[in-house]
């Protein structure tokens, strides 16, 4: 990623933000929303009342209801895409505001349970599953070297290696307690049901079990263990089903070319 | 490049843009030589779909020539002509195998986003916001058309863009909405709306063999063309109470099946669609499911409820009770168009269906925000647009 795309995702995550807090019960544009609909509900009771009629009783009744509504106060699609996902994000992951610090996610895929071992097993395959922001490669048979960008030019990087292999079944890697970022994972596989292909499990944690380092770092890294589970599994089973990663690079638009624009 | 980009609430802009390029190894990239408006374009242009941005390319209804592929591509080259569904399906999948295309479990590259709103993620569309794919639209001179083996369907033919550019979306869509709602001889087929997709639900349940088509609108010229070329029987929803109008065409059994082709964006009338306004205005409902209700009042019981209509979120009031107690039957999602490709065109080849009978409006892109305004406000006769690139 450029600085600039960088320094846009970045400024899109405050802005988001300041977005999801907008969203948040106490806000005036809320307020006033409710306001309003609760003026249209209060409207629609005196109205209905007067009609004294079954159509009468019928409005004022939904007025009560949209009044109740108003007073209790609602989420819209908007305030869930806002606060949960954010429409802005760095990296390949999106921003959320997180203490969580472990995850476990499950996907089907149409392929064996030997094939998705292999790939999980294989550095290069991992590489195109982490994506282009982390850089994968092998330090020996067993283990594997991690690096990330963090913000102001530095790099975060760990070493993983794998502490049970059961092929076909399950896999799993630590890294040693004092790296940099201490994590822990594992993935299992089971046999879908008919044409299915293969269930996957996905666990994730970091600086097990539940210090601050892990959360402060996530943080630092705008990662939510999650999201970042499910992306991976998505990215994995999009690579083996389809032969590619989908993606937004190169995306043109009136902001420019490229997914993070 | 030029091209129609979304700035927010009726904001439609001509824009220059960088040019798509071929980025994975399924994907082409088509000169547009046609691209439509949607009805679904509207729920943009209106803002009221969640994650679209400012400058996003939209469109999702185009044909052209492939002028570039990536090294996996297989079945297109270089000089084809195309017609391109609006649904990106990867072909590999367990729902793409399955011809489950809109739900194509790879295409959307924020799936996530999706999950988090809908519990399972879509396919990803052509411009048709984030929350959907993010990917570029076609109402441009250019599009980039990922996983090309599955999409796009080639034209040989010399039939006039006009005529195949609508298996692109509203003619399947039309299609299938009539296919899920499982007409059968003596069937009564009622469908709300009359823009493009309704006019097409009307054709498409007569060839699936319907008794009796029966179109609501309110708008002249579009049941007039409901009445011309979908010989259906009409009611003015604001003329004629539609309920009543509905059991005395049906000695008061009610259609057998009910088509929402309307969606969220639901004019209605009274109090509830009031209502509906305001709610939708200050985003406490996503949706003005004024039809569904309807629908589900009027339907016969037992019968079948087929909604092509885009919702987008939660909808208030749905009187499930009466689906229940009714043991309606309820069919809906977005099109699985590449199903629908190769019969479609047989239908329009064999000279069985001109689909450009819906045209009222050519262009070029330029005028496309012009075209936009038009068809929002239904001026003009507007009921569907082409424009040439």
């Amino acid at each position: 990623m450029t600085e600039d795309a960088k320094r846009v995702a970045q400024d899109r995550g405050a802005t988001d933000l300041r977005r999801a807090t907008d969203a948040g019960t106490g806000s005036i544009a809320d307020r006033m929303k409710r306001t309003a609909v609760g003026a249209l509900g209060t409207a629609l009771v005196v109205d209905g009342l007067r009609q004294r009629s079954l159509g009468g009783t019928a409005t004022a009744l939904a007025g009560g209801w949209l009044l109740a509504r108003a007073l209790g106060g609602t989420d819209g699609i908007r305030r869930v895409l806002s606060s949960e996902t954010g429409v802005g994000r760095r990296g390949a992951h999106w921003t959320e505001s997180s203490d969580a610090t472990a995850a476990s996610r499950s996907i089907t895929i149409g392929k064996p349970a030997d094939e998705l071992y292999e790939v999980w097993r294989d550095p290069e395959q991992l590489s195109r599953i982490v994506g282009p922001f982390v850089e994968v490669t092998a330090v020996d048979e067993d283990r594997i070297r991690w690096t990330v960008d963090a913000p102001h030019g530095r790099e975060i990087a760990w070493e993983t290696s794998f502490v049970a292999e059961d092929p076909g079944e399950l896999l799993r890697w630590k890294t040693p307690s004092d790296a940099s970022l201490p994590n822990e994972g594992s993935i299992r596989f089971r046999p879908a049901p008919g044409d299915r292909g293969t269930e996957v499990t996905l666990s994730i944690s970091f600086d097990p079990p539940g210090g601050t380092l892990g959360a402060e770092a996530l943080d630092k890294l705008d990662v939510v263990p999650e999201t970042l589970a499910g992306q991976l599994l998505a990215r994995c089973k999009s690579l083996v089903e389809s032969g590619e990663i989908p993606t937004l690079e190169g995306n043109p638009s009136a902001r420019g070319k490229g997914e993070f624009l | 490049m030029k091209a129609l980009t979304w700035h927010g609430k009726r904001d439609v802009r001509v824009a220059d843009v960088p040019k798509p390029e071929i980025v994975n190894p399924h994907d082409a990239i088509v000169e547009v030589t046609a691209t439509a408006i949607c009805g679904s374009d509207l729920h943009l242009y209106n803002d009221h779909v969640p994650s679209m941005r400012e400058g996003d390319i939209i469109g999702h209804e185009p044909m052209g020539e492939v002028v570039e592929v990536g090294e996996g591509v297989e079945t297109l080259s270089v000089g084809d002509r195309v017609v391109v569904p609006f649904t990106i399906s990867c072909g590999s999948c367990w729902f793409c195998e399955n011809d489950l295309y809109s739900l194509c479990d790879n295409s959307n590259p924020n799936a996530e986003m999706a999950r988090k709103m809908m519990g399972h993620s879509p396919a990803g569309l052509y411009g048709y916001s984030h929350m959907m794919g993010g990917y570029a639209g076609a109402q441009a001179e250019y599009l980039r058309v990922p996983y090309a083996d599955t999409g796009p369907i080639e034209v040989d033919s010399d039939l006039p863009d006009e005529q195949v550019l609508f298996l692109s979306d509203i003619f399947p869509t039309g299609y299938m909405a009539a296919e899920n709602a499982g007409i059968e001889p003596d069937d009564t087929v009622a469908v709300w709306g009359c823009g493009p997709v309704g006019q097409f639900a009307i054709q498409s349940a007569w060839m699936l063999g319907a008794n009796e088509v029966i179109a609501i609108d309110r708008i002249p010229e579009r049941l007039d063309m409901a009445r011309a070329h979908g010989d259906a029987t009409t009611i003015d929803y604001e003329a004629e109470d539609v309920y009543d109008r509905l059991m005395e065409l049906t000695g008061g059994r009610g259609p057998d099946r009910c088509i929402d082709a309307v969606g969220t964006d639901a004019h209605g009338t009274g109090l509830t669609a009031a209502s509906d306004r305001v709610k939708q205005r200050v985003h406490l409902e996503d949706d003005r499911p004024y039809v569904l209700r309807q629908a589900i009042k009027c339907c016969r019981k037992g019968g079948t409820l087929s909604v092509p209509g885009v919702y987008v979120g939660r909808v208030d009031n749905l009187p499930f009770g009466s689906v229940m107690n009714k043991a309606l039957t309820v069919e809906t999602g977005q099109t699985h168009v590449q199903r629908y490709l190769d019969p479609l065109l047989e239908k329009i080849e064999d000279g069985d269906i001109d689909p450009s009978f819906v045209v009222t409006h050519r262009a070029s892109l330029d005028e496309g925000p012009e075209l936009y305004e038009k068809f929002n406000r239904k001026e003009d006769d507007c009921v569907k647009v082409v424009m040439t690139p």
